[in-house]
């Protein structure tokens, strides 16, 4: 499998939020990853502490010049979430643009990290240009209970004739009494792992990237109990993913939930 | 297994080289890797085009101190390659000495980079940072026959003088010295390089002995950058597992490296097509392609062990 990904996002030096939480599991999957560290710090931002620097929208656009000039920026994917800032992404933008005019069958993955809403917009966030939707968590009440939140995803096919189809599907996800960073980095770079080797199978892609969230986060929360003692809430550097413990895991997961298609 | 490592190198956008390198790896084999990017370029110096920006000493010492802050600076490894700033380089060994003293069984790797085939490619002014300040906290030293010929003001023509300069360099500091090539001859003809290594160990007597060590490589018509980078990463997590056995360690290195060399090469001549030398694009490790052999080494060469000498 010769696949190049382009991930821009954060680095920390110690524990696993943007391409720190993104990197390993895709190269572990044979994906060469170029990064592109959006900021340095030495942590994520749910400790008590932290410290580092940002790179600026020029800066960025130094280092991409430099892969131009080498005639290397083609690209199969591109991936991207946090961003606090908006030249930055403008930047961003105008590199995707540049890389797609490249590469027209480049994917851009893109986690639209807002903060937490939940609401249904599947077909308007199609309209808007993705093919792949998946709402990662929502505030939507789950047959199974108050101890499960509700993922939906939406996939658009063109059928050989022309006309078009979705498929829909929905997750029953088990809630986790926790607060974890870097799980939405790794999701998405999950899903741009899954859907790369299911393009047409979102149920497939879901049930595999949903799966191995749930061992990552299972050997975590296992372990940050144990460091925490009983009776205590753990904290932020005792819940960092354990991302090289789950290697295995995300390598070839185990199947242990499923995605039920709508439509 | 719960260890875990700081690492303080380059990051290039593409391609396999500082923390590139060594990251991977590492993590493959089951290690915590906390990693500060000492640069951050597009690629490495090897291609024609390269651009980016570099981490001040003070930039540093602002990242360490927010892992101080949390109280998290507890490592049991430290790792060090390429460096080009004498005050970058001396705030790095500030920050050691500091997490020795919070860990005194830290293991510091040192990559003590300075250049090669009798040329330096860092600033000159940078060797007595390195002697007088770096190689005294190390305890695994990785140099290259230049590099260690510098750090000891000895030329290496022989074998015997290679293990001379192995012991000054141990009088220096590290406890494991491996010279991981060398000019010398070697038996199996000029096919291949000598690489040389030396570990004290203190006796149950309290005496001191050493093994001392040489292995025949292979050489490949190429250049490779970011190996030396690998080397130094495997080196620790196979002296991790064992501790008392150089020979092991670095015949599972040394094995590594000739996996992850032989797919590069075959790959990059793919690439290149027949009769052109492959670029250095086309030239970057295979490293994710190589993760069984990383994981698992196939051992292909076999360490012979020098006399073993008291001292």
């Amino acid at each position: 499998m010769e696949c190049r990904v382009l991930s821009i996002q954060s680095h920390v030096v110690r524990g696993y939020v943007g391409n720190k939480s993104a990197s390993f599991p895709l190269q572990v999957l044979g994906f060469e990853v170029d990064s592109i560290n959006s900021v340095q710090f030495s942590n994520h931002t749910g400790y008590s502490h932290w410290k580092g620097q940002v790179l600026t929208a020029d800066e960025l656009h130094v280092l991409y010049q430099g892969i131009k000039l080498n005639n290397v920026h083609q690209y199969d994917y591109v991936l991207t979430g946090y961003t606090r800032d908006t030249s930055f992404l403008e930047m961003v933008v105008d590199i995707v643009q540049e890389l797609k005019r490249a590469n027209p069958n480049l994917v851009y993955v893109c986690d639209p990290v807002l903060g937490d809403h939940g609401s249904m917009v599947m077909d308007l966030l199609h309209a808007m240009g993705p093919d792949t939707v998946v709402i990662t968590s929502s505030d939507l009440p789950s047959r199974l209970g108050d101890r499960f939140l509700v993922s939906l995803g939406s996939q658009r096919h063109v059928r050989p004739d022309g006309s078009r189809t979705t498929q829909r599907v929905r997750m029953e996800v088990h809630k986790v009494d926790a607060v974890f960073v870097g799980t939405g980095d790794l999701f998405a770079a999950m899903l741009l792992a899954w859907t790369h080797h299911y393009p047409n199978d979102l149920k497939m892609a879901c049930e595999k990237t949903f799966s191995v969230m749930h061992h990552v986060i299972q050997r975590t929360i296992s372990y940050a109990h144990e460091l925490a003692g009983p009776g205590r809430r753990p904290s932020p550097p005792q819940l960092e993913l354990r991302m090289v413990q789950s290697k295995a895991d995300i390598e070839d997961p185990a199947i242990v939930m499923e995605a039920i298609v709508l439509s | 297994m719960e260890c875990r490592v700081l690492s303080i190198q380059s990051h290039v956008v593409r391609g396999y080289v500082g923390n590139k390198s060594a990251t991977f790896p590492l993590q493959v084999l089951g290690f915590e890797v906390d990693s500060i990017n000492s640069v951050q370029f597009s690629n490495h110096t090897g291609y024609a085009h390269w651009k980016g920006q570099v981490l001040t000493a003070e930039e540093l010492n602002e990242l360490y101190e927010g892992i101080k802050l949390n109280k998290v600076n507890h490592y049991d490894y430290i790792l060090t390659g390429y460096s080009r700033d004498t005050s970058f380089l001396e705030m790095v060994v500030d920050i050691i000495k500091e997490l020795k003293e919070a860990n005194p069984s830290l293991v510091y790797v040192c990559d003590p980079v300075m250049g090669d085939h009798g040329a330096m490619y860092v600033p000159e002014y940078l060797l007595p940072v390195y002697r007088d300040k770096v190689v005294p906290l190390a305890d695994i030293l990785t140099p290259n026959q230049f590099e260690a010929e510098l750090l000891t003001g000895r030329k290496i023509t022989t074998e015997e003088d290679a293990v001379e300069v192995m012991d000054l360099l141990h009088k220096m500091g590290p406890k494991t010295v491996v010279l991981t090539s060398s000019d010398l001859p070697s038996k199996r003809g000029d096919q291949f390089l000598v690489a040389l290594g030396s570990q004290t160990i203190v006796k149950p007597d309290g005496t001191n002995t050493s093994q001392k060590i040489c292995i025949d490589i292979p050489k490949v018509d190429a250049v490779f950058v970011g190996t030396g980078d690998l080397f130094a990463a495997l080196l620790l997590a196979w002296t991790h597992h064992h501790p008392k056995d150089l020979k092991a360690a670095c015949e599972k290195t040394v094995s590594v490296m000739h996996h992850v060399i032989k797919r590069t090469i075959t790959y990059a001549h793919e690439l290149a097509g027949p009769g052109k030398r492959p670029s250095p694009a086309q030239l970057e490790l295979r490293m994710v392609q190589s993760k069984a052999d990383i994981e698992n080494p196939a051992i292909v060469v076999e360490a012979k062990v020098l006399q073993k000498s008291s001292h």
